[in-house]
């Protein structure tokens, strides 16, 4: 009976260790871990699609098919939350895993892809569909496509347009579609087209102030900074109140606040002029650096801007 | 109908090969990408040997990554033109060539009707030859 | 005697005092020189007579190729001497040969001269000095010119290639392949009519050029004038029925200047793409045409009719590269440089080598290809070598493996010599070419799959599968004797 001779062949076994070394995923999913404080539940969501995609890969040695599954994504958050990190984390996983030829993130807003008049829309979006070919297209705020409030803008169009390749280039690209939660939400509400070609909905939580600090820290280690202990305690207040103004935008605001207590340093520094001063002088941000931030003494932020 | 032994205008890289296939065109595209060189679309349904310049199907194509992305203009190309001549082209813009370095056609009219030869004879037995394509006496747009 | 390091009198009455003295001494051989940017270098293989100090005999050969002569002279007083003498500054042991080996001793000499020895734009006059007497130099038992370094200053005056490979490819509206070629053959006794025959079936067939034979001007059999016609009668009907451009190489070589010039006008007003020229007509001649086809929109075919003389032994005469090098300045578009796989001498590497010089904008040096300077192009355009000689179908994935793309391939019996025909063999030819560039573009391992890639080929074109049977055996494994010098072991031919 051919049955029994096929039987064999299914109970072959393989080595899905030896494909996953292969793919050097794990590099990635640590550098994940490592750059990224927090995060928990979207890191667990890309490790399940991570061994998603492993597994079909297993699954087309073998020639199990069932079509390559839809990997268009949304990763819905407040800004600063690391989307655009993740999102190219997610183009190299997507490369590595074989399921995107050439892993380059092309990144684009409202802007890139729409026209100021008739028949231009069309061949911007095509454009950029054409330069995000083989990797990950990621279109940031992707709700101002559609603006319901007039009916002759061309986004719709463009809308069309990303439809049509999302459903038949599957193979070609992937798209993230990025922004607001409720916002979104909201637009996958109107367009529920494009909401059923979202295979994942990743949401992205704010961090909480412990994260915020850990993430200074981190970003003051990359340029060769710390804080003293002294400042580290106040910058856990900054946080906090910081996270209480308006326009509060996650790491953003962070990197923001970083940016000018660095300048404040550098002043103190020059001020001190007429005592030697030693490298720990230059790398170190003290407590006074962020002291003097209008956030303690008038209870406003310097930067209204952070969340755009 | 053109009588050469592929019965067909044999201008350009492979047109002595069967035509080429999605994938073949996509793996050719790869080549040129792989060097660094822009992909472009040119069709035209005047075919003359000594006509340079073709439509251009959009300007050629820079800063592309993926094969993918030039087969879509050329299936777009195809379903515009179904009836003329297409070819894709790469251009090497290194000092020294700056010029085209790949061309091949992806599309062609169902028929084919070749070239008619004109000899004007002259003294001493001299000719001087032209060329003029069957398809080009009708209108432009109505040739295939 | 008031001598400086390197031999050489340095006082003035002593120098010039009447009589013979060494050429060392003369100021010929200088270790110490450092040569300028604008020299033109000259590197010779020497043997010299048995007892003559190498050095002495580099020095010779830079006295007799610039200002000496046998005897001191007083007028050399008069000018400028110790800018116009050459130097000898470096001689090495070639590797492989002197004691210990079966070989008589050899040597390389450098040897610098001033620009201002040659006339600009002058082939001959270059020639003149650096070959002019010294090979029959009775200090030397043998001498051979292996290469040299052409200053950028000196490259600026001449014209260069007529048209050039990528003005060639984009007049003949051929890209990202090989051009294909044959020779008309059998190479004497066709008449004009049936000639023209054998032009327009492989033209047909996909050939994009055919050629006159170097020995085919106008003979009794045939003479120019009709060769002429029947040719671009069977140029322009293969034109009509490919819709592609054709061409065939008219050989316009003839016994004046004057009919050589009448040949090639006629060859242009009957549309002709492309003229041809034999190395025999000399540098001269060639110069003109170079400059008659830029001034005329032709290329200029160059068959190198007679190289072999003073070519092809290791010790003696002049290498291929610097004829190559000399033919780029001179202006020529194609010149045949071997083939590394057909019947004609031709180490691997050396041939490559040759292919470097005609086709790279600047020559790093490379001694396993027998390049030994550093060599800036400064823009002249570049050479289609031509490879041409015992080649046929079934060696596609070699040629393109070795020749690369920018080469006329040429396959006279090859196309001919096909068991179905002219037109035929054109086909084979043409299909095996682009199977075999299509293979390449994918990224296959064409050298390796090349049987196997033209078997499959030949599946859908009979004439392919009739000379894959036909040549299948046919290969030319002889040694080489014009080999590199800095190879551990000789490649030989393949």
């Amino acid at each position: 009976m051919s049955d029994t001779e096929n039987k064999p062949s299914e109970l072959n076994e393989i080595d899905i260790d030896a494909v996953y070394r292969e793919s050097e995923i794990q590099d990635v999913l640590d550098r994940l871990d490592a750059e990224l404080i927090g995060l928990v539940p979207v890191k667990t969501r890309i490790r399940e699609i991570a061994a998603l995609l492993l597994v079909d890969k297993l699954r087309r040695q073998l020639d199990l098919t069932a079509g390559n599954p839809s990997m268009h994504m949304s990763f819905t958050g407040n800004p600063g939350t690391g989307k655009t990190t993740v999102a190219m984390r997610m183009a190299d996983i997507l490369h590595r895993l074989g399921y995107v030829r050439q892993g380059h993130l092309v990144a684009v807003t409202r802007d890139d892809l729409v026209g100021q008049y008739i028949g231009h829309t069309a061949p911007k979006t095509r454009e950029v569909l054409k330069k995000a070919m083989g990797g990950v297209l990621f279109i940031d705020e992707a709700y101002y496509l559609y603006k319901p409030e007039n009916e002759r803008d061309y986004g719709a169009e463009s809308i069309e347009i990303l439809l049509q390749v999302m459903e038949n280039q599957r193979d070609d690209l992937v798209v993230i579609l990025a922004g607001y939660k409720d916002r979104m939400d909201k637009f996958f509400e109107s367009n529920p087209g494009m909401s059923s070609r979202i295979a994942h909905h990743i949401d992205f939580p704010n961090y909480n102030p412990p994260e915020l600090v850990q993430i200074a820290k981190l970003m003051l280690a990359e340029s060769s900074y710390r804080m003293s202990d002294e400042a580290e305690g106040v910058f856990a207040q900054y946080v906090v109140k910081r996270m209480e103004m308006p326009n509060f935008a996650n790491a953003r605001s962070i990197r923001n606040a970083l940016d000018r207590a660095r300048l404040r340093q550098a002043n103190r520094l020059f001020n001190s002029r007429g005592r030697m001063l030693t490298k720990a002088d230059l790398m170190t941000i003290e407590a006074d650096d962020f002291m003097k931030s209008r956030i303690f003494s008038d209870g406003v932020d310097e930067s209204a801007q952070d969340g755009e | 109908m053109i009588t050469n032994p592929t019965g067909r205008l044999t201008q350009g890289q492979f047109s002595f090969l069967p035509d080429l296939t999605d994938e073949q065109i996509s793996a050719q595209i790869k080549w040129a990408l792989a060097h660094g060189w822009a992909v472009s679309i040119e069709y035209t349904d005047d075919p003359h040997p000594r006509n340079t310049y073709w439509e251009m199907f959009g300007l050629p194509m820079f800063d592309l990554k993926d094969p993918a992305a030039i087969l879509m203009e050329v299936n777009e190309a195809r379903k515009t033109f179904p009836d003329y001549y297409i070819r894709v082209m790469a251009f090497n813009s290194t000092r020294g060539v700056e010029s085209p370095a790949m061309s091949f056609i992806v599309n062609r009219p169902t028929n084919e009707p070749g070239f008619g030869l004109s000899r004007q004879e002259g003294h001493g037995r001299e000719i001087r030859y032209g060329f003029h394509s069957y398809a080009a006496d009708k209108p432009e747009g109505e040739r295939y | 005697m008031d001598n400086n390091g390197s031999g050489q009198i340095t006082d003035a009455a002593e120098r010039y005092k009447s009589g013979v003295i060494p050429y060392k001494k003369m100021g010929y051989w200088d270790a110490d020189y450092v040569p300028k940017e604008t020299d033109v270098i000259a590197l010779f293989r020497l043997t010299p007579q048995p007892g003559v100090d190498p050095e002495e005999a580099a020095a010779a050969v830079a006295g007799e190729s610039s200002t000496a002569t046998w005897t001191v002279v007083w007028t050399d007083r008069l000018t400028a001497a110790e800018l116009y003498r050459a130097k000898a500054y470096r001689v090495d042991l070639v590797p492989n040969t002197g004691p210990g080996t079966n070989i008589e001793a050899q040597y390389f000499a450098y040897i610098a001269y001033d620009l201002d020895l040659f006339e600009e734009g002058s082939i001959a006059n270059l020639t003149a000095s650096i070959i002019g007497n010294v090979f029959g130099f009775k200090a030397v038992k043998a001498l051979r010119l292996e290469d040299m370094r052409l200053p950028v200053a000196y490259l600026k005056t001449f014209q260069g290639p007529a048209t050039g490979i990528i003005v060639e490819r984009e007049r003949l509206d051929k890209f990202g392949r090989p051009i294909l070629g044959a020779t008309v053959k059998p190479k004497l006794g066709l008449s004009g009519r049936n000639y023209g025959r054998v032009v327009y079936e492989a033209l047909k067939g996909g050939l994009d050029f055919t050629k006159d034979d170097e020995n085919i001007n106008s003979q009794p059999f045939m003479h120019w004038r009709d060769r002429f016609l029947y040719s671009m009668e069977a140029v322009n009907r293969a034109t009509a029925t490919t819709g592609e451009v054709k061409g065939h190489y008219l050989n316009v070589t003839a016994g004046t200047m004057e009919a050589i010039y009448e040949r090639a006008e006629f060859a242009k007003s009957l549309g002709s793409v492309i003229v041809m020229i034999d190395l025999v007509i000399g540098y001269t001649a060639i110069q003109s045409m170079a400059k008659w086809a830029r001034d005329n929109s032709m290329i200029l075919h160059l068959h190198r009719a007679g190289h072999g003389t003073y070519t092809r032994q290791k010790n003696h005469g002049i290498n291929f590269r610097v004829i190559s090098k000399w033919m780029r300045m001179a202006g020529v578009d194609h010149i045949h440089a071997g083939t590394i796989v057909g019947k004609l001498e031709g180490d691997p590497n050396m041939v490559r080598g040759f292919y470097d010089i005609l086709r790279e904008p600047h020559n790093e040096v490379n001694l396993e290809r027998g390049i030994f300077f550093d060599q800036p192009w400064a823009s002249l355009k570049k050479v289609m070598p031509v490879a041409s000689g015992g080649i046929h179908a079934g060696q596609m994935h070699q040629l393109v493996h070795y020749l690369g793309e920018d080469v006329v391939l040429q396959f006279g019996g090859g196309t001919i010599g096909h068991p179905m025909g002219v037109q035929a063999g054109a086909t084979a030819n043409r299909v095996a070419l682009e199977a075999m560039i299509m293979a390449r573009n994918e990224g296959r391992d064409y050298l390796n799959e090349g049987p196997k890639i033209l078997d499959d080929a030949a599946k859908t074109c009979a004439p392919l599968r009739a000379a894959l049977d036909t040549w299948k055996d046919i290969t030319f494994n002889y040694a080489s004797t014009d080999t590199p010098d800095f190879v551990p072991t000789t490649t030989g031919s393949i």
